[in-house]
């Protein structure tokens, strides 16, 4: 009886596992496949060629190349990770061990700024870009990544100090060391695993983004991956199989950082949204 | 002295050579490829350099308020769209041209997407028609099909072709932003409603709601209804379905020649009574802000006159707006198409002139209409209300 | 806790605070002022009033001619369909997949969905639902339904959209809810079954009520999520046809960048911020314990 309930969820598993996968292999099945050949339904296997071309044209497109998008993309989401995780870590810790005035003030808006959607800054934030001659810049869009990453890395990283008990720190402060020395030495030790997550899911979540690009890269040349996706759909040469390979290149970044980091990935989300 | 006249001559020398214009435009791939000579020849006549950079439309749509306002220019001469050049020349941004451009060079009226209260502000350059429906010849010659001359045997046609057995509908519809289907419905107005209601209706004169507008679309709506129009595609891949024999007919612009592998094999015809054609002009202008005024509008000049045309014609694909353009300057394919616009009167593309919030709403509606015919009047109202 | 210093506050708090002020709280406060300012700079609803009357938002005639609805219809509808299914496809998976052969592949399968750009996500939801390439109608063309472009029409784009972002985002629900089955002691389930409770039982009397802090934050994120989108339906449907599948996040950018009526685009913004803040109340309240 119960090898048989066993075997029965077996099944359903991987029946919904195979459901969830078809979309993934239609995508890889039109990409490899010239287009001729999928006119009428990628599940087809009358006549089976794989090609590179839908990958290499999509690369080098002539208007908008993945190869340029894909570094470019590099060129904003890492500077975009490590500096709201240097200073947002530094504003957690002090949250998680310091009383200063008007604590619980900034510590809520802190957490108001959560909700919030990029709607709500867009335009105010490109008009202060614009007068800053920041707009269509690398370092106006980091800017904004940084900002916006430090209310819920600030958050998370706050989280976690709060469970490294102080006594830690009580003994190297009774040695003498500064503050600022215990926080070096002790604490950024003990955090890699926290630091770690809030990488991986700032990383991923600054390379997946669209909108806060899309209004403030313009230059053909400058676009970020992302931006280069619905361009293979509107305006230029389109076709199925080119926009599959686009997808599927701009999706394995962060798929290789979810699989190289996936323990991290997986304990940030939960440890973010769990207290 | 010897030595002040050398080193002046040295600074004057690098300073001609240091001074490069700037030409901003939306093509890229094989559209830059052919336009590039153009600059190229202006480059040889005069010594000044000049440099290409690309921008889609809707992107310096965003981009060019917030520099202009701020007294900067990313480039010298730009391509916009004309409602948008007026738009910029009404803030007091744009150069005025009417020194450099004389309108009874250029085809009637084509000017006046630019024209602020009788002064020019930019000028107009080479554009792609939309003359009317493409076909293969192969394809008519083997089903033994007729280019029609009345609207009744258009109907006929295309329901010879609806029979034919592997056809998915008569005509291909494009998708994609919405264009292809606006430029359809375009001409189905400016055949029906005719040319003048065609202008009234950019001008804002008349409404989409009025009878002889209901008139234009109810011709649409009638073949669409009957199915005669196949499901909107992504328009590249709904051109690959026809070349290889999907659709029969094709509406689309004069840009379709250079798309093809066997440009010969098209034939092209216009609606039975079309008395007009939408001639979808590039426009060009000079900001105030460059820093290089009488350059840029040498340049401009140069473009847009006869000279900077027929380079670019001679490349194929392009349709000249300037009169002193000589037909014997166009590839054979392009000749016929520009032969059919001497007959016609010029218009603007409806949704490029009215611009704006209209432009992506009438697209959007269009997508609508397309699938759901039978709402008509919801489409019509919406249009109205987005005029205004 | 110890007492603070000046020096110690500028070197590890200042950055923070300077940048989240010029970049997030000051931007936000400026969204609000302009969205009560008129076109002459006067203080006025004008801007209110117009975008909540405008067909965009709110079209009642949509109940009897069909979509489009208006954005805060669609952005609610979003919502009643794809939170409890999420919720419960959610849930069931990270049960069912907890003691299956294999279970963490699949599970990683499915979260998939999570990890990729949402641009890219639009993409295969666009793909999926395509009237000649898409997977949708294969699976139909088994039972001999002949399928058509899903998101090319009023009255279906919204939906295709909907369930193409089920399967998107359904992972990150499964993930959590496994986490959080982790944290169940094995001897309630021992007990429960020695009891004679049957497996469906222990399901509904144990173990849901056992998650429901899990069930909060999921929920809440969830929300969020359904609010805010915005990527999905830009390049899958731009919203279309006929704003049939259009929502707030995009309308707010139409109006911002297309039609360049900040007014309209920051009420816009607001009341999606309203929103947002109403649905994450429960979440301000538990993380705003401090110590």
């Amino acid at each position: 009886m119960k090898r048989k309930r066993y075997l029965i969820m077996n099944l359903i598993a991987w029946l919904i596992g195979l459901v969830w996968l078809v979309p993934f292999i239609g995508v890889l099945m039109t990409a490899i496949r010239p287009l001729d050949e999928l006119l009428h339904g990628w599940w087809n296997f009358e006549s089976v060629h794989f090609t590179f071309r839908n990958f290499s044209a999509s690369w080098n497109h002539p208007t908008a190349p993945l190869s340029k998008g894909i570094i470019n993309s590099l060129k904003v989401a890492v500077p975009s990770t490590v500096f709201p995780i240097i200073i947002a870590t530094m504003a957690g810790y002090y949250f998680s061990r310091y009383r200063f005035p008007l604590k619980k003030f900034l510590f809520t808006i802190i957490i108001l700024t959560l909700a919030l959607p990029q709607q709500m800054i867009a335009v105010p934030v490109f008009q202060m870009l614009s007068s800053m001659g920041l707009i269509d810049s690398y370092i106006g869009l980091i800017l904004l990544h940084t900002a916006w990453g430090l209310p819920w890395i600030t958050f998370f990283m706050r989280n976690f100090f709060v469970t490294i008990p102080v006594s830690i720190e009580e003994a190297a402060r009774i040695d003498g060391a500064s503050d600022f020395k215990i926080f070096l030495k002790i604490i950024l030790p003990l955090s890699l695993p926290a630091l770690g997550s809030a990488a991986a899911l700032q990383f991923n979540w600054v390379w997946s983004d669209f909108f806060l690009a899309l209004i403030t890269i313009y230059s053909p040349d400058k676009l970020l991956a992302t931006q280069r996706v619905p361009l293979m759909r509107g305006v230029y040469h389109v076709d199925w199989g080119l926009l599959s390979a686009a997808a599927i290149t701009v999706m394995i970044v962060p798929i290789l950082v979810y699989i190289f980091l996936q323990k991290y990935y997986v304990r940030g989300m939960i440890g973010w949204a769990m207290k | 002295m010897r030595k002040f006249i050398v080193v002046s001559l040295l600074i004057l020398s690098v300073l001609l050579i240091s001074k490069t214009l700037t030409v901003i435009g939306p093509w890229a791939g094989a559209e830059e490829e052919k336009f590039l000579p153009v600059l190229k020849a202006f480059e040889e006549k005069t010594g000044i350099k000049v440099e290409y950079r690309i921008y889609r439309a809707e992107d310096l749509a965003n981009l060019l308020p917030a520099q202009f306002s701020a007294g900067k220019t990313p480039g010298d001469v730009i391509f916009m769209w004309g409602w948008f050049i007026l738009d910029q020349a009404k803030k007091g941004h744009v150069m005025e041209v009417s020194d450099i451009i004389s309108e009874k060079d250029y085809l009637p009226g084509v000017l006046n997407a630019v024209k602020l209260n009788g002064k020019l502000y930019g000028a107009a350059y080479t554009g792609k028609v939309k003359p009317g429906f493409w076909y293969r010849k192969s394809f008519f010659k083997k089903y033994n099909l007729k280019v029609p001359s009345t609207w009744d045997e258009f109907v006929d046609l295309l329901e010879k072709i609806k029979k034919i057995p592997g056809i998915k509908a008569p005509i291909a519809s494009g998708n994609g932003v919405g264009w292809p289907l606006s430029d359809v419905t375009e001409h189905f107005i400016i055949t029906f409603a005719g040319p003048n209601v065609h202008k009234d209706l950019i001008e804002g004169n008349i409404k989409w709601e009025s009878h002889t507008v209901r008139y234009a679309f109810e011709k649409l709506v009638s073949l669409l209804k009957k199915g005669y129009f196949g499901e909107p595609t992504e328009w590249t891949m709904a051109l690959k379905q026809w070349w290889n024999g999907d659709y029969g007919l094709y509406f689309m612009g004069s840009w379709i020649t250079g798309m093809v592998d066997d440009p010969d094999d098209l034939g092209v015809f216009a609606l039975p009574g079309a008395k007009g054609v939408v001639f979808g002009a590039d426009y060009a202008f000079v900001p105030k802000y460059t820093k290089y005024p009488e350059e840029a509008k040498k340049l401009l000049a140069f473009l847009c006159g006869a000279e900077g045309q027929k380079y670019q014609v001679q490349q194929g694909g392009h349709i000249a707006t300037n009169k002193l353009v000589p037909l014997d300057a166009y590839p054979p394919v392009d000749r016929e198409v520009a032969k059919i616009i001497v007959k016609m009167e010029a218009l603007t593309d409806l949704d490029d002139s009215v611009g704006g919030a209209f432009q992506t709403a009438f697209w959007d509606q269009l997508k609508l209409l397309w699938v759901k015919p039978d709402r008509l009047d919801d489409v019509l109202r919406v249009l109205d209300e987005k005029m205004k | 806790m110890k007492k603070s210093k000046l020096s110690h506050f500028l070197i590890f708090m200042a950055p923070a605070l300077v940048l989240i002020v010029t970049f997030v709280i000051y931007p936000s406060l400026r969204t609000i002022f302009t969205s009560f300012l008129d076109e002459n700079g006067k203080f006025s609803l004008k801007n209110y009033v117009e975008v909540l009357k405008s067909r965009d938002t709110f079209d009642p005639e949509g109940f009897s001619r069909g979509f489009p609805l208006g954005t805060l219809l669609h952005n609610l509808i979003w919502i009643a369909i794809h939170l409890p299914l999420t919720i419960s496809l959610g849930l069931i998976l990270a049960v069912i997949l907890r003691k299956v052969k294999g279970g963490n592949i699949l599970k990683s399968i499915i979260f998939l969905g999570m990890v990729m750009p949402m641009i890219v996500g639009g993409v295969m939801v666009r793909f999926m639902f395509d009237g000649s390439v898409g997977v949708v109608n294969g699976f139909l063309r088994i039972f001999g339904i002949e399928g058509k472009t899903w998101t090319a029409y009023p009255d279906t784009a919204l939906f295709s959209l909907i369930f193409g972002s089920v399967w998107l985002w359904t992972g990150f629900s499964m993930v959590l809810y496994s986490a959080g089955l982790e944290t169940i002691p094995k001897d309630f389930y021992e007990a429960a079954a020695i009891d004679g409770a049957t497996p469906l039982k222990i399901f509904f009397k144990i173990t849901i009520p056992l998650l429901k802090p899990v069930t909060v934050v999921v929920t809440i994120m969830t929300l969020l999520w359904e609010l805010k989108i915005f990527d999905i339906v830009y390049v899958a449907t731009m919203g279309g046809p006929g704003g049939a599948s259009n929502v707030l996040a995009l309308q707010m950018y139409t109006y911002a960048f297309r039609e360049l009526n900040y007014g309209k685009a920051s009420v816009v913004a607001v009341i999606l911020t309203v929103s947002t803040l109403l649905a994450s109340i429960p979440l301000t309240k538990s993380a705003g314990e401090l110590r």
